[in-house]
């Protein structure tokens, strides 16, 4: 799973996934494949199979949070995303000391009330890795000189319908 | 600068250029053809940041040669015949496989990020300010190839085999690139770009670091190239047969 940070002090969001053999192939594909827009700050990966999550159906009725056992294992910090739109991508809420996911879970609802959250998704800290500021100009700065790297840099889509309506124009004459 | 220096400067970028065009145009030959559909991506972002900066140093030579900056990176791309490219021999060579095209790819952008690093306080301001844009690039390209070196040649016994196989085949091809550039020698002389042959030392610590964290082993014993970049090889005519092509049919196509 990738996450992007398009300014200092902004929550990061989710992008997207790519495949990588690893953590930081997948940091690397993570940076080539969704770091177009004109601003990047800093970059996230997890292994999809770190993300525990639960959805607002999931949670309804109450019955899965009364389940949740107290463990008494060593606790560790977990991320916090949340959905907080039905359309929106998940964003970072912040994290919780936790020592399972599913403890890690309960504590984020419990925590982040402000807001009705769709999906929740927690992950360890410890499986995720994060660019460093130090990496920032290698890695983003691209992003900012090269226009023709944005989509929005080709004008397909007006283009096509230029096209279309030359053609329309083209047929009436005809 | 007096126009003498202007002049090697503008053979200098020109060559510097050529390797850049002529690599960007053989890695793009893996756009769509790359192992998964994530580095296919990459790696297209890897060749069209080539073709930045190619674009970059033939549009410092426009200057240096009063020429329009707007339109003479075409004319250099599209409208020079073989015999008045200056790149290395290494980038001409046919793509290969994909063990062959990341090594390859190392190779020179280990190399480039060296000679960035003196170009970054070139005495000619407008170069220095150029190459420290590139150098933040290139410390990306340097990272994507260092994550790839060691997971083929450590990963499975072919890609093991792929790799040394190629480090054999690229091997002779890495003298031709410390020979001095056209028109160096005035510039290193008055502080303009750094010596080619002394970035040699840097270049081979941190390629035998390499290797050797991904397994792979440079033959001992080689011919290496080291024939002038006047000299060019049919590999090249190939490639700008199909790279100018629609330019020389159409000179007023535009895109």
């Amino acid at each position: 799973m990738v996450f992007q940070q398009l300014a200092s002090g902004e929550p990061l969001v989710h992008n997207g996934t790519v495949h990588a053999p690893d953590i930081e192939m997948a940091l690397l594909n993570g940076r080539d494949v969704f770091v177009r827009r004109p601003t990047a700050h800093a970059l996230w990966v997890t292994p999809v199979e770190c993300i525990f999550t639960r959805t607002r159906e999931e949670l309804a009725d109450g019955r899965w949070l009364a389940g949740v056992q107290a463990s008494s294992g060593a606790a560790e910090a977990w991320h916090v995303f949340g959905k907080l739109t039905q359309q929106g991508q998940l964003e970072q809420l912040g994290q919780v000391q936790a020592a399972s996911a599913e403890e890690a879970m309960k504590l984020a609802i419990e925590t982040y009330t402000q807001h009705e959250i769709w999906v929740w998704w927690v992950f360890p800290v410890a499986q995720t890795l994060s660019s460093q500021p130090e990496e920032a100009a290698a890695l983003f700065s691209f992003s900012e000189t090269h226009d023709f790297k944005n989509q929005a840099y080709y004008p397909v889509i007006t283009l096509m319908r230029e096209i279309r309506n030359k053609k329309q124009a083209g047929g009436k004459r005809g | 600068m007096d126009s003498k220096l202007n002049a090697s400067l503008a053979e200098y970028l020109t060559a510097l250029g050529d390797d850049e065009l002529v690599l960007a145009q053989r890695d793009a030959e893996w756009c769509g053809h790359a192992p998964i559909l994530e580095e296919d991506i990459a790696f297209a972002n890897l060749a069209v940041d080539e073709l930045g900066h190619a674009r970059t140093w033939y549009e410092l030579a426009a200057e240096l040669l009063s020429e329009d900056r707007g339109r003479f990176p075409d004319h250099l791309a599209y409208f020079r015949d073989a015999a008045e490219w200056r790149c290395v021999q290494l980038v001409t060579l046919p793509r290969g496989d994909w063990a062959f095209t990341l090594l390859r790819r190392y190779f020179f952008d280990v190399l480039e990020v060296l000679r960035l690093e003196g170009l970054k306080s070139s005495g000619y301001a407008p170069l220095a300010e150029a190459a420290a844009k590139i150098y933040n690039e290139e410390l990306y390209h340097v990272r994507h190839g260092k994550a790839w070196l060691p997971r083929l040649g450590r990963g499975t016994e072919e890609s093991h085999a792929r790799m040394q196989a190629a480090l054999t085949q690229l091997w002779p091809y890495t003298a031709q690139m410390f020979l001095p550039l056209p028109g160096e020698a005035p510039l290193v002389a008055a502080g303009i770009a750094p010596e080619t042959a002394g970035l040699e030392a840097g270049w081979w610590a941190a390629i035998e670091a390499a290797l050797a964290a991904a397994d792979l082993r440079a033959p001992e014993k080689f011919i290496p190239v080291t024939r002038p970049r006047s000299q060019q090889t049919e590999h090249l005519m190939g490639l700008l047969s199909e790279m100018q092509m629609l330019a020389r049919a159409n000179p007023q196509a535009r895109w």
